[in-house]
Formats: structure tokens, C-alpha cells, sequence
């Protein structure tokens, strides 16, 4: 029999090496994660933001948000890919993973899941960074289940592209045409209401657009686009569907 | 759940039937049939690329098969791969190890990954270090050890969950000669103590010394399978080696002594030597020295 407490069981086995890798270097994977959301803050919700006719204020509760989403984004992507790119190519590890007897829901709920606690702890340092710099900033105890779900479903993202890739080359293309264009135009440092027509139906159908619309939404209380929810959880169950359909059959 | 099958002979622990596997227009292996039998030290012997890796990560249900049947312990790796995935440990070519960890950790990994009862964890870690006497190496990262203990580190690890089968994918390939008999040994201890051996292999010496029954393979196909004597048998038991008018060597087998000598009256003064056919020559003879 196959219960949630079984596959519950089987994802910690699986994560249990890469948690307990977080766990002896927290320091190394808290500069990794934080260092580039922070320049975020600092180059433009100070630097660009002090340059505002308004001040910077409103500007910075308007990006935390927005950086609490990239950041799980940047937490999670590069480094499961990069992991499951080594564990297939340089250490056949991942063919060791494949070989126990584990369900492929758990292998892929494992393997990101200490993605998602990187994001977690990320966002929950960039939180309360935030909540010392702007008062304008709330923060609903949803947000953690946002930065839950958004982490996930970037690792997974991650997880598919370590499982596409067959060299390190091919993973810097899932860089430039994904990661760095949802970086900078998903609504993490400005409007995407602002953007011409065309461009903001493109950055509508990318996933870090809705994360960042739903964390907008609930930290500076501005009710939460419901629609991107769904958008969100379509994404989580597009990519954990093909991380599993390319484990089932063999194809990583 | 239960085997696939039931009418199979007791002592067949794989059966491997009729297995292809293609990479495009290339048959990696090509129909290739056997069967392990259980509690024995069943060899592989190629040259690189022979098809044996293939064969490996087919039965270990790694790789996909184009067609054919394999069954291990009754169940079949296509439907049933999980039950398959219970009774079988493998140390793969390429050492499969988390260097960021330290071998406890790795060990314990494997522990995990197989659903070893977290009761039952411990004492079996410690099983498993002692028969390999890395007691001292526990807490040091991975990417610390030389190759030699990396190896066994990984072998450990594959037989952490005590396997009915292990499976050794070259599992002395670039250890020195010391680490190569500590290994072999390893080898004689586990299959004395009831698991079945499943190595692949281009040395000879090795296959030799450590498989009951023998299977050579090149291009994707078993040419010869049986025990060491078995193959001498088709080949000849005794050769008589000796320099052709150009100097290279050439070998001649005979089915016994008296015929051996026979020829070696014949060379004259030309200098021979005569001895026991070893797996190199047969293997040499089969496969027309192919040896990669």
C-alpha cells in the first residue's frame, strides 16, 4: 500500500543527505541564498528607489515583496539543477536513487526538497530584514505557504532541467532563456502593468509573475489575485508531472 | 506480492531471456540469454563495450530494455521493479558517493534510501564496516579517501541492506594490487555468507580466480559461457605457445598433454613454452583478441 505516510517516510530518506548537508554548512547556504536578493534591496530599493521623487519608502514595501519572490526563485533553481546534473553525469548517484526502492513521487518530493527549505529560510531572513526596513510591509502567516508552494515548484523546475541537461552548457541556455528573464521582468522590481501589451501576456504566462502578484497581495494587503493561485498550482503539478514521467521511464 | 513465475528452477536467481537493448541504430546488446544461479559468483567478461555495463544497468532496472524478458528472483524488471530493487545491491563502475558527506553519512544514506528499520540501522551499518574494517575512515568526508577506500566505502554502501544479489560493475578497475585483493576477498566473504555475486570484469586473472561460471561477451553477444573449465574445454585444456619466423606470438591449444607434445616435437629447435590454457587464452581465442 502507497499512503501519505509512506511517501512521507520515503521523501525524508531521500532528503535526508542534502538536509543534513544544509544543516552542517546553514552559514555557507545563508550567504549563497541571501547575497543576491540583498543587493536587490540595496541597488534599487535604496539605491534607485532614494532617487525617487516620493523617496525610497514606498518603493521598498512595493520590491520586498517582490524580492521574497525571486527569492524563491533564486534559492531553489540553480541549486538543484546543478545538483541533479552532477548526481546524473559525474556521480551516478541519481541512478543509485533510482535503484531503491522508493516511489518516484518520493524521489522527486526529496530531491526538492531541501530546495524548498533553502527557499524557506531565505525568505523567512529576507522577511525580516524587510519587516526592520519598512513598516509598510505585513506579514500574513499565508506567505510561508506561498514561499512552501513557490519553492517547491521552482525545484522541480530545477529537477527537470537537471534531468534535461546532459552537460553544464545546456543548463546555462535554462539560465538565460528562463531564469534571467523571469529575474528582472515577473513583477519582482516593478509593475508588469507598466510593460506594452505583448510583453506583459508573455511575463502573465511565466510562474514568478503570479508568485510575486500573490506575495504583493498579501503583504501590502491589496487582496490576493486568485486567479494567479491557480496559475501557480498548475505550474507545481506541470513540472513535478514531467520530473515523474521522465524517472518512470527512464529517461534521465 | 509474489514472483512471476513459479515453475522456474530454484537455483536460477536472474533469468535473462532474449535481451536487446538498442541505442538507435546500435544493439548495445544484442538477445543475449543467460541465468544466474542462486549463491554463486557468476562473471562478465569484455572488452569496453562489450555490453556488459548495459546488461548490468538493464537487470538493475536503470536502463530500459528494447525487448526481452528478465526475471530476478521471479519478478520482472519491467512490472515489478520495485520488488527487484529490494533484493539487489549494486556498486556501479563510476564510484556513486556524496563527497560533501562523510562516509558515515553516505552509509547511512543508503541505509535510508533502502527502508532499513531506523531499530535495525545501526547494528547494520556496523555489520557492514567491520566486514570491511573502515572503522577509522567513519567520520572523514568522502573526497578525503584514497580511490581504493572510496571503492570499498561504495561497496559498503551497495550491501548496507544485505542483498540476496550484489552486482560489481568492474569493481577493481584502477585499484592497485593490494586494494584488488582486499576486494576479491570481500568478494569470497559476502558470496560465503549466502549473496549471490554478479561482477563484471575485463580482467581475466580476476574472473579467473574469483567466478564460479564465466560469461564472455563482445559486440553486444555472449560467445561462450561456463565454468573456467568449461571454456578451456572448448579452446583446449593445454597451449603451447611459441614465435613465428616474424617474432610474434602465436598459440596453439590442445584437448590434452599428448597431442601438445606431439606439436611441440614438430617446431624443432624453435623455443616454445607449454601450460595450462588460461581464461586469456580462451578468451583470445574467442574473441580474436579483441581485448579493448
Amino acid at each position: 500500500m502507497t499512503g501519505p505516510l509512506t511517501i512521507l517516510d520515503e521523501t525524508y530518506r531521500v532528503a535526508w543527505g542534502d538536509l543534513v548537508y544544509i544543516r552542517d554548512n546553514i552559514g555557507e547556504v545563508l550567504v549563497t541564498c541571501l547575497v543576491g536578493p540583498l543587493l536587490y534591496l540595496l541597488a534599487f530599493g535604496f539605491g534607485l528607489g532614494g532617487s525617487m521623487e516620493q523617496g525610497s519608502s514606498q518603493y521598498i514595501a512595493f520590491i520586498i515583496p517582490g524580492i521574497i519572490a525571486l527569492t524563491t526563485l533564486s534559492a531553489t533553481f540553480s541549486t538543484v539543477s546543478m545538483k541533479i546534473l552532477l548526481q546524473r553525469l559525474f556521480y551516478m548517484s541519481f541512478d543509485e536513487l533510482k535503484l531503491c526502492p522508493i516511489h518516484i513521487s518520493s524521489m522527486v518530493l526529496g530531491k526538492t526538497l531541501a530546495g524548498t527549505v533553502r527557499a524557506l529560510i531565505s525568505c523567512t531572513a529576507i522577511m525580516a530584514i524587510g519587516h526592520l526596513v519598512s513598516p509598510d510591509v505585513t506579514f500574513d502567516p499565508w506567505v510561508f505557504v506561498v514561499v512552501l508552494v513557490a519553492g517547491f515548484t521552482f525545484s522541480c523546475f530545477g529537477m527537470l532541467a537537471g534531468m534535461l541537461c546532459n552537460h553544464t552548457q545546456r543548463l546555462n541556455l535554462f539560465n538565460s532563456i528562463a531564469i534571467i528573464p523571469m529575474t528582472f521582468l515577473c513583477g519582482t522590481l516593478f509593475d508588469v502593468s507598466a510593460l506594452p501589451d505583448g510583453a506583459s501576456w508573455v511575463v502573465y504566462a511565466l510562474p514568478l509573475t503570479h508568485v510575486s502578484g500573490i506575495m504583493r497581495g498579501l503583504m501590502l494587503d491589496t487582496g490576493v489575485p486568485f486567479d494567479s493561485v491557480l496559475i501557480l498550482l498548475a505550474y507545481t503539478a506541470a513540472f513535478f508531472a514531467a520530473c515523474y514521467w521522465l524517472i518512470r521511464t527512464n529517461r534521465c | 506480492m509474489t514472483p512471476e513465475t513459479t515453475e522456474k528452477p530454484d537455483d536460477e536467481i536472474i533469468e535473462v531471456q532474449d535481451l536487446t537493448v538498442r541505442f538507435g541504430d546500435l544493439a548495445a546488446v544484442d538477445g543475449i540469454s543467460f541465468s544466474v544461479r542462486r549463491g554463486e559468483i557468476f562473471g562478465f567478461l569484455g572488452p569496453n563495450g562489450a555490453g556488459k555495463t548495459t546488461t548490468i544497468r538493464t537487470i538493475t532496472t536503470i536502463q530500459r530494455m528494447t525487448s526481452g524478458r528478465i526475471l530476478v528472483d521471479g519478478f520482472d524488471v519491467d512490472k515489478d521493479y520495485l520488488e527487484v530493487r529490494k533484493r539487489i545491491g549494486i556498486a556501479q563502475q563510476h564510484i556513486s558517493l556524496d563527497k560533501h558527506l562523510t562516509v558515515r553519512q553516505n552509509i547511512k544514506q543508503h541505509a535510508l534510501l533502502h527502508k532499513i528499520p531506523r531499530s535495525e540501522m545501526d547494528a547494520r551499518i556496523d555489520r557492514a564496516v567491520e566486514l570491511l574494517g573502515l572503522d577509522e575512515y567513519m567520520d572523514r568526508l568522502v573526497d578525503e579517501l584514497s580511490g581504493g577506500w572510496k571503492r570499498k566505502t561504495s561497496i559498503v554502501c551497495s550491501m548496507v541492506h544485505e542483498p540476496e544479489i550484489l552486482l560489481l560493475d568492474e569493481p577493481t578497475a584502477g585499484l592497485d594490487t593490494m586494494s584488488r585483493h582486499v576486494l576479491w576477498d570481500l568478494v569470497r566473504t559476502l558470496n560465503g555468507r549466502g549473496t549471490t555475486i554478479f561482477l563484471t570484469t575485463h580482467y581475466m586473472e580476476e574472473a579467473e580466480l574469483l567466478c564460479d561460471r564465466v560469461a564472455i561477451m563482445d559486440h553486444g553477444r555472449i560467445v561462450a559461457m561456463g565454468t573456467v573449465d568449461e571454456l578451456r574445454d572448448i579452446v583446449g585444456r593445454v597451449t603451447v605457445e611459441t614465435t613465428d619466423a616474424e617474432g610474434r606470438t602465436v598459440r596453439r591449444h590442445f584437448a590434452d598433454r599428448g597431442s601438445a607434445r606431439t606439436f611441440a616435437k614438430s617446431l624443432g629447435d624453435r623455443y616454445y613454452s607449454m601450460r595450462r590454457t588460461t581464461l586469456e587464452d580462451v578468451y583470445l581465442s574467442i574473441t580474436g583478441g579483441n581485448l579493448a
